[in-house]
C-alpha cells in the first residue's frame, strides 16, 4: 500500500483540463452552469457526446475494442471530475453507462454493431424500463410479459419510473419470458424503440415541476427477436452484472463535489442580517462535516476503483457508496438551499434557460431548490436507502 | 497510489495475527488493567523481536524505514487487538524525535535502547486550560543558565509517562520565539509524576517539574524548527491512533456479526432482524468511511504543516464520528451483555471515545477545518 499521490496524475489533470476547455462550448456551458432543470437537455446531451466522440473521450471507460480509452482507474476518476467542475452536459448514462458495459460483455455482433456506435456519438437517448408500478424495491416480480411469436417477442405491461422517455428513440427493458420458473431466472433484456406501435409514454408531473420520469404502457408491442440480449432468461443476471460494473456511479461523486462548490460559493455572497454566511460558525461547522464526508466518500470510490482486497464482498462497499452518496446529495443541496434563507422559496420553472440574473437574484439562485427538491428521490431510485441496508446487512455480516 | 499490500506489510500483518491474535483482546486487556504499567513488558519484548519498535525509523538510525502507510498498518491490528502497549508514544512518536533531533550519540545510545524494548517514551506537550491544538506550550517555561538550561512547569496528560524512562518535553523558552523540546531522563532531580489509568486502561500522568537542571545536549530542537518537528510528531500520532480506531472498528463489526448470528430471542437469531441488520449496516458504512479518512490522512502525512491539519481535522471529524456510531451500536445490539466487562464491546467502546477524546475531539476540529475552508 503506498497512497502518495502520483505526480503524473497532476500532468494528466492539467491536460483534461485544457482538453474540456477547449472543446466545450461556452454557451453550453453556461447552460450546464444556470439550468433549472436536474439534467442538461437531451439536444445538449447529444452534442456534448457527439464533440466527445470526434476527440475519441466519449466513452473512455469502455474497453480499448469498443472505443474507450485504456484509462486507470484514477484517470477515469480526474476525467469525469474534471467534466462535472467545468459544467459540461452530463452523460446520457443509460446509453454509456448501463446499456454500453451489458452490450459489449453479453451482446450479439449484430446487436453490437448496431447499437454501440450511436451510443459513443449520442445519436440519441435511451430509457431503462426495469420498475414497474408493483415492482419497485423488489424488482424480481416484475410482470411485464415478452412471449416469443415466430421470430418476434410480443410484450405487454407496465413500466413506471422510466426517466426521459419521453425524450428517448430506444429502450432497454426487464421483461418477462417465462413465467414457470424461479422469478429471477425468467427475466429477459430486450431493447425495445418507443416509437413501436403499442408503446405509450406517460410523462408524471414531478415535485420540482419537470416531468422527466415517465410511466410506459406496452401493448402488444411487437419486437424482433434479435433485440434480446444473450440469452433468454438471463435478463436478471445482466441487470445485476450492470449494476456491478458501475458500482462508483452512484456515489455521485464528481456531482457532490460540483454541487459542493457551488454551496460554497453562496455562502460566500450570501449574507444574514449582515453577516457573512461563510463567516457564521454554525455554517462553518456544517461546511466542515460535509467536506470530511465527501472526502470519505471520495476514497471509498478510489477503493472501489482500484479493488481493493478487503475481508468483506465487493459488492459491500459499492452498497457503502450509494447509501451514502445519496444522503450527502440531500445534504449538500440543502446546504444549499438553507443558506439561500428566504430566496430559495422563489419557485422558477424548469427549464435550460434561467432567467437573467440581476443584483438581488444572483444567477446561483435558479435552480437550486427546484434542483434539492428531486434529490429527494436519490435514496429512492436505484435500490431505496432501507434496501441497501439490507443487502450490506447480508453481504457483510451473513444475517 | 497503490492499495494492494506490500510483501513486507503482508508480513507485518501476518506477524500482528500471530502475536495478537494469541492473547486476544479482551483477556489481554483485563489481565493488563490491574497490571504495574497496564501492559505486558514480556509482550513488549515480542513487539522489538519483531523489529516493530523500529519500523518507524531511517535505516542509518538502525530502523526499518517503515512509511506510515506501514506504521498504519501495524497500529490497525494494535487497535483491533486492544493493545495497550505506548506503541505510538515510544516508536511512532518518541524515537521519531530523537531520530530528527538529538546528537548522534545520544541518538545513537537511546535508539539502541528502544530497539531491544528496554526503553520506553513518551512526549510532554499538553498543558491543563490550554489549546489542545497549539504547538506553543505557555505552562511549561525554560531558561538558560551556564551551559544548560532550567525547566519549570506542569504537563498534564501525559501519555503513557508512568511507565517512560526518559520524557521528551516540549517548552517556551525564555526571550525566544517557538517551541524548545528537551530530553529529560524521568530520574533527574524535580520531577514529580502523578499517575493515573486513563477510560480505555492506558496510563497517563500529570508532570510537574520544578526547576529541573538540564544538560546542553537535552535540548534536541529549538526555535520554529522545534514547533515544526513538534507539530509533525504529534501528527504522526494522530495517524497512527486514527489507525488503531479503525481497527477497533473493524474489531467491533466482529464482534457484533458474531453475537447477532448466535444470539437468540423469540426462537430466532437476532441478525434475523430487520431492526438489527440496519444498526449493522449503519455500523459497516461507518468503519469503511472511517477506514477511507485514515487512507486520506496517510496520502497527506508528508504534506506542509497546513496541508496535514486539514486533513487529520477531516479525518477526525469522519473516524471520530464513526467511532462512537460503531461502538454505541455494537453495545446496543449485545443488549445488557454488552455494558459487562466480559464482552469485548465495552473495552472498545472505551477505547474508541478515549482515541476522540485524546487525539481527535469532534468539535475542536470541526472548528478547525471550517476556519481552513472559508480561511483566505
Amino acid at each position: 500500500m503506498d497512497l502518495r499521490t502520483d505526480p503524473e496524475l497532476e500532468t494528466f489533470r492539467a491536460e483534461i483540463r485544457a482538453f474540456i476547455a477547449d472543446i466545450l462550448p461556452p454557451e453550453m456551458q453556461h447552460r450546464q452552469r444556470t439550468k433549472v432543470l436536474n439534467n442538461a437537455t437531451p439536444a445538449d446531451m447529444c452534442a456534448w457526446m457527439r464533440i466527445l466522440n470526434d476527440h475519441g473521450r466519449s466513452v473512455p471507460h469502455w474497453p480499448v475494442e469498443f472505443g474507450g480509452c485504456g484509462w486507470t482507474p484514477q484517470q477515469l476518476f480526474i476525467f469525469n471530475e474534471e467534466l462535472y467542475a467545468a459544467d459540461a452536459p452530463e452523460f446520457d448514462w443509460g446509453g454509456t453507462h448501463m446499456l454500453g458495459p451489458v452490450l459489449y460483455s453479453f451482446g450479439s455482433n449484430y446487436l453490437r454493431d448496431k447499437f454501440l456506435p450511436d451510443i459513443r456519438r449520442g445519436a440519441y437517448l435511451w430509457a431503462q424500463g426495469f420498475s414497474e408500478p408493483g415492482s419497485g424495491s423488489d424488482l424480481a416480480s416484475l410482470r411485464t410479459s415478452a412471449e416469443l411469436q415466430g421470430d418476434k417477442y410480443v410484450v405487454n405491461g407496465q413500466k413506471i419510473w422510466t426517466s426521459g422517455a419521453a425524450h428517448a428513440e430506444w429502450g432497454f427493458f426487464l421483461v418477462r419470458t417465462d413465467k414457470t420458473v424461479k422469478p429471477q431466472r425468467g427475466i429477459s433484456f430486450l431493447i425495445i424503440k418507443l416509437d413501436t406501435p403499442g408503446v405509450t409514454i406517460r410523462q408524471i408531473p414531478q415535485i420540482n415541476g419537470e416531468a422527466h420520469l415517465c410511466e410506459v404502457f406496452l401493448e402488444n408491442v411487437e419486437v424482433p427477436a434479435d433485440q434480446l440480449i444473450g440469452e433468454p432468461g438471463m435478463g436478471w443476471t445482466y441487470a445485476k452484472f450492470l449494476l456491478e460494473h458501475e458500482r462508483t456511479t452512484s456515489s455521485f461523486i464528481y456531482w457532490n463535489k460540483r454541487e459542493f462548490a457551488r454551496a460554497k460559493e453562496i455562502a460566500l455572497r450570501e449574507n444574514v442580517d449582515g453577516v457573512r454566511i461563510a463567516d457564521m460558525p454554525e455554517y462553518r461547522a456544517r461546511f466542515a462535516k460535509i467536506e470530511a464526508d465527501l472526502l470519505a466518500l471520495e476514497w471509498s470510490v478510489l477503493r472501489v476503483l482500484a479493488k481493493e482486497e478487503t475481508a468483506y464482498p465487493e459488492a459491500a462497499a459499492a452498497s457503502v457508496l450509494k447509501i451514502r452518496g445519496s444522503e450527502l446529495q440531500q445534504d449538500i443541496t440543502m446546504l444549499q438551499v438553507d443558506a439561500l434563507g428566504a430566496k430559495a422559496a422563489r419557485y422558477y420553472e424548469p427549464t435550460a434557460n434561467a432567467p437573467q440574473p440581476s443584483a438581488l437574484w444572483p444567477d446561483y439562485v435558479a435552480g437550486r431548490t427546484t434542483i434539492a427538491l428531486i434529490t429527494r428521490a436519490a435514496t429512492i431510485y436505484g435500490g431505496t436507502k432501507q434496501v441497501q441496508k439490507n443487502i450490506l446487512a447480508k453481504l457483510a455480516f451473513g444475517a | 497510489m497503490d492499495f494492494a499490500k506490500s510483501d513486507i506489510q503482508l508480513m507485518l500483518l501476518d506477524s500482528a495475527e500471530r502475536l495478537l491474535g494469541e492473547r486476544a483482546g479482551v483477556e489481554y486487556w483485563r489481565e493488563q488493567k490491574h497490571s504495574a504499567d497496564g501492559f505486558d513488558r514480556a509482550r513488549w519484548a515480542q513487539f522489538a523481536e519483531l523489529g516493530w519498535l523500529v519500523l518507524p525509523l531511517p535505516e542509518e538510525a538502525g530502523g526499518l524505514a517503515g512509511t506510515m502507510e506501514d506504521i498504519a498498518l501495524l497500529n490497525i491490528e494494535l487497535g483491533r487487538a486492544l493493545a495497550t502497549e505506548p506503541y505510538v508514544s515510544t516508536a511512532v512518536v518518541g524515537a521519531h524525535l530523537i531520530a530528527r533531533g538529538a546528537s548522534e550519540s545520544q541518538a545513537a545510545d537511546l535508539l539502541s535502547r528502544v530497539a531491544d524494548g528496554s526503553l520506553t517514551l513518551a512526549l510532554a506537550h499538553r498543558e491543563g486550560g490550554g489549546d489542545s491544538l497549539s504547538l506553543t506550550p505557555v505552562a511549561t517555561r525554560a531558561r538558560r543558565q551556564g551551559e544548560g538550561f532550567v525547566l519549570s512547569g506542569i504537563k498534564t496528560l501525559v501519555l503513557d509517562a508512568p511507565s517512560a524512562e526518559t520524557l521528551i518535553v516540549s517548552a517556551a523558552m525564555e526571550g525566544e520565539d517557538g517551541t524548545a523540546l528537551f530530553l529529560v531522563d524521568c530520574a533527574t532531580d524535580g520531577i514529580q509524576r502523578e499517575c493515573y489509568a486513563l477510560v480505555d486502561g492506558t496510563r497517563a500522568a500529570d508532570t510537574v517539574f520544578q526547576d529541573v537542571m538540564l544538560p546542553a545536549d537535552a535540548l534536541i530542537a529549538g526555535g520554529n524548527a522545534g514547533a515544526a518537528l513538534l507539530s509533525e510528531a504529534l501528527d504522526r500520532a494522530t495517524v497512527a491512533m486514527f489507525a488503531q480506531a479503525v481497527g477497533s472498528m473493524e474489531a467491533c463489526l466482529r464482534i457484533c456479526g458474531d453475537y447477532t448470528r448466535e444470539r437468540k430471542q423469540f426462537g430466532t437469531a437476532i441478525g434475523s432482524f430487520q431492526a438489527i441488520q440496519h444498526i449493522l449496516a449503519d455500523m459497516f458504512v461507518a468503519a469503511n468511511q472511517a477506514r477511507s479518512m485514515l487512507y486520506h490522512a496517510i496520502s497527506h502525512s508528508q504534506d506542509e504543516a497546513d496541508g496535514r491539519a486539514a486533513a487529520l481535522s477531516a479525518a477526525a471529524i469522519v473516524i471520530g464520528e464513526a467511532g462512537q456510531l460503531v461502538a454505541r451500536n455494537g453495545i446496543q445490539v449485545h443488549g445488557g451483555y454488552g455494558l459487562t466487562d466480559e464482552y469485548a464491546i465495552s473495552h472498545h467502546y472505551r477505547r474508541l471515545m478515549s482515541i476522540e477524546k485524546l487525539h481527535g475531539d469532534i468539535l475542536r476540529h470541526t472548528r478547525r477545518l471550517g476556519d481552513h475552508i472559508f480561511a483566505a
